[in-house]
């Protein structure tokens, strides 16, 4: 057991702890909840987090480089919405070519605080905060007061959230779910294992280290923001095509949605650590607490915003206390096996020390 | 009994004799200059921008030479933003502010030292809960008769019984609690409406996403429900929409206040059978001749005082039956929309 444990690396860790969160608070409200443990529920969750998941990685990227991205719910609403209008003028534009247009705007819309941010050199909870009030200004100018109805989509699009792929009795794996799980695995992956992306890490641990090691520091910052906003258009999509009817507000209060989840899911908001598998769990966790409540005799209308706070307060508490303990069973570990080990090189120090020597010149 | 509701009857017909006797219907005359404030509850829903096309026809019908600004918060910031128009407005010395209140008695204090600067208030669609600040409410129909429109559209569609749940918009929004709690008292007083249960109230929050959400849960919390009663264009349509994606048609129906073009589809397969709602352009209109006759000082904005307002006919101010000590004018009526006549209304 101790050996597994040594081996498994502090990202997995903390995901093994969300899990456990995440288990934890599904087994309360089946205690409280009559017909909460089932299929049903599984497909509640999983068609409605496919949007929060996708903004949730976005904002995760953001995050990553030391910055926050508070415009990313009006770039949500106004691409469902720009998408919205293109389709139902060209009811026949091809699928991809609408998916594209959506994360194109959405993507300049990422392109304008990026360039704010990372050249302008204007802190990004400001930036953002003004653009997160101008792109739902523009959505209003753009909208002229009309609002999009799933009538004027085509059937393919709305069709499209809710086909189910996969059955196994009640759940049922559906396209949405799968095509927002797909994106965050390969954003995950790509993090994880792809050398430029590594990039985001460096530049959110520490900007003059990664600028001294050769990296573009503004470049990455701009990126992280255009792939957030790309993010975000695609996210749009998703809420067009889930949602069909389409108002002004689409996409209200998403932004702090996401970095709840993205905390939540442990992305470290001073930046430089955490994953988006994570993030996407801390999006589940959201939206779990979130309509378990709605079912919860004890928890009045009023209160729920308040339960919901505390609900996420307690999870990232529990989270980090775990989490500590975890790494200083750990860190207990390692100091018992280097003790060993110094205390078997003071038995043989001729053995031992050539090789400290070799170890070292490599 | 019998001699109180005799006394009743007529003192009613000597009231309205009286009403009719002394006040003929004033006719305003147009031209004169003054400048107005429509303001929405936020910009960029269809209703508000209908209302809009009425008030600006209005405008144009009585030729006034001021201007009629459409002015209005962007939707995540409705409260603070309707606060501070209001305080612009006295500032610019406007004749008058038509308020959508979507602030509930948080407005009072800036409407009251705009009342002082010399502008009037005319509320339409959401009045000031308290009636503090506000001069008169246009009200779209008398909101007792929503409880009572409402309760018989569920009574039609459940069939005499089952489960009903409201799906509101905000816990803020006074017209929608009026309606709800309009509602209840109907639902409580008739003993035809005994086999309907009302089990629920939630808010959307007059978003898409969270109006669908809310109306899953609902769904899950409560196996036996067989209707969603849902008072706000945006919760029907999204509760329909939620109802249909997830097959769910034939088990809860939807109800409520909705726009027929968007309503369409939901009604015609049977998701949404009935729905209600007033028109508009309409309430745009007869709120745009109050405001401009107090405004002007043609009105003088007292119980009883009957005017004609365009096209639509003659209104009189009355005691708002729903809020003690405020003034209403009363337009009504409603139209109920069923697969019948929903086509036609839609286009």
């Amino acid at each position: 057991m101790g050996h597994l444990f040594s081996r498994i690396s502090p990202q997995t860790l903390r995901i093994l702890a969300l899990v456990f969160v995440l288990a934890a608070i599904i087994f309360f409200f089946s205690t409280q909840v009559p017909n909460y443990l089932n299929g049903r529920l599984f497909n509640r969750i999983s068609s409605s987090v496919a949007i929060m998941a996708l903004i949730a990685t976005g904002q995760t990227l953001v995050i990553l480089t030391r910055n926050i991205d508070l415009s990313i719910g009006s770039i949500v609403g106004f691409t469902a919405f720009a998408t919205g209008s293109l389709i139902s003028a060209n009811p026949d534009m091809a699928a991809p070519l609408l998916v594209l247009y959506a994360m194109v705007v959405g993507a300049a819309f990422g392109a304008v605080n990026g360039i704010l941010v990372a050249y302008v050199k204007i802190p990004a909870i400001i930036v953002t905060l003004a653009t997160m009030a101008l792109f739902r200004s523009a959505l209003v100018e753009f909208s002229n007061a009309k609002s999009i109805t799933s009538s004027e989509l085509p059937l393919w699009l709305v069709n499209f959230p809710n086909t189910v792929l996969l059955k196994f009795g009640q759940f049922q794996l559906r396209a949405g779910f799968a095509a927002a799980l797909v994106v965050v695995l390969l954003v995950h992956f790509a993090l994880a294992r792809f050398r430029p992306a590594r990039r985001f890490y460096a530049v959110g641990s520490n900007p003059e280290a990664a600028e001294m090691a050769g990296i573009n520091a503004k470049a990455t910052v701009f990126a992280a923001f255009v792939f957030a906003g790309a993010l975000a258009g695609l996210a749009g999509f998703m809420f067009l095509a889930r949602f069909g009817n389409i108002t002004v507000v689409a996409g209200l209060g998403f932004e702090l949605k996401s970095v709840a989840a993205a905390v939540l899911g442990g992305v470290n908001i001073f930046g430089g650590s955490g994953t988006v598998i994570g993030a996407f769990i801390g999006a589940i966790l959201v939206d779990l607490i979130d309509t378990s409540l709605v079912r919860w005799e004890l928890v009045s209308e009023f209160s729920r915003e308040a339960v919901l706070g505390a609900l996420i307060l307690v999870s990232v508490t529990a989270d980090a206390v775990l989490m500590r303990r975890l790494i200083g069973l750990r860190a207990n570990r390692e100091k018992k096996l280097a003790r060993a080990a110094i205390n078997a090189q003071n038995r043989s120090p001729e053995v031992s020390t050539p090789k400290q020597a070799g170890e070292t010149s490599t | 009994m019998k001699l109180f509701k005799t006394l009743c009857i007529a003192s009613a017909l000597m009231v309205s004799a009286s009403g009719g006797a002394m006040a003929q219907a004033i006719s305003l005359n147009g031209g004169e200059d003054v400048d107005m404030v429509l303001l929405p509850k936020f910009l960029g829903i269809l209703v508000f921008d209908q209302a809009n096309e009425g008030a600006q026809e209005a405008h144009a019908e009585l030729n006034n030479p001021g201007e009629l600004l459409f002015v209005g918060p962007t939707p995540e910031n409705s409260v603070a933003g309707q606060i501070e128009i209001m305080t612009t407005s006295a500032t610019q010395g406007q004749g008058a502010v038509m308020l959508s209140n979507n602030a509930g008695d948080q407005i009072v204090p800036s409407a009251k030292a705009a009342q002082a600067a010399g502008t009037k208030i005319v509320t339409w669609d959401s009045p000031i809960p308290s009636g503090e600040g506000e001069d008169v409410f246009v009200a779209q129909v008398d909101f007792g008769s929503i409880g009572e429109v409402m309760a018989d559209m569920a009574l039609s569609i459940l069939g005499g019984e089952g489960q009903m749940a409201i799906l509101s918009a905000t816990p803020d929004a006074a017209n929608q609690n009026a309606w709800i709690a309009s509602l209840k008292e109907v639902l409580a007083a008739d003993a035809k409406y005994s086999g309907i249960e009302l089990v629920d109230t939630v808010y959307g929050d007059d978003q898409s996403e969270v109006s669908y959400n809310r109306a899953l849960a609902l769904v899950d919390k409560y196996p036996d429900l067989g209707l969603i009663m849902s008072p706000t264009t945006v919760g029907i349509q999204a509760s329909s929409k939620a109802m249909q994606d997830e097959g769910l048609c034939d088990q809860v129906k939807v109800s409520g206040l909705g726009l027929p073009s968007e309503m369409l589809s939901y009604t015609l397969n049977g998701c949404a059978p009935e729905f209600a709602l007033w028109d508009f352009r309409d309430l745009g209109y007869l709120t745009y001749y109050t405001a401009y006759g107090m405004a002007t000082g043609q009105l003088s904005g007292e119980i009883g005082e009957t005017f004609t307002a365009g096209r639509m006919g003659d209104y009189t101010i009355e005691e708002d039956p729903g809020r003690p000590g405020s003034k209403r004018i009363l337009m009504g009526p409603f139209t109920v929309y069923t697969s019948e006549n929903v086509e036609a209304a839609a286009n």
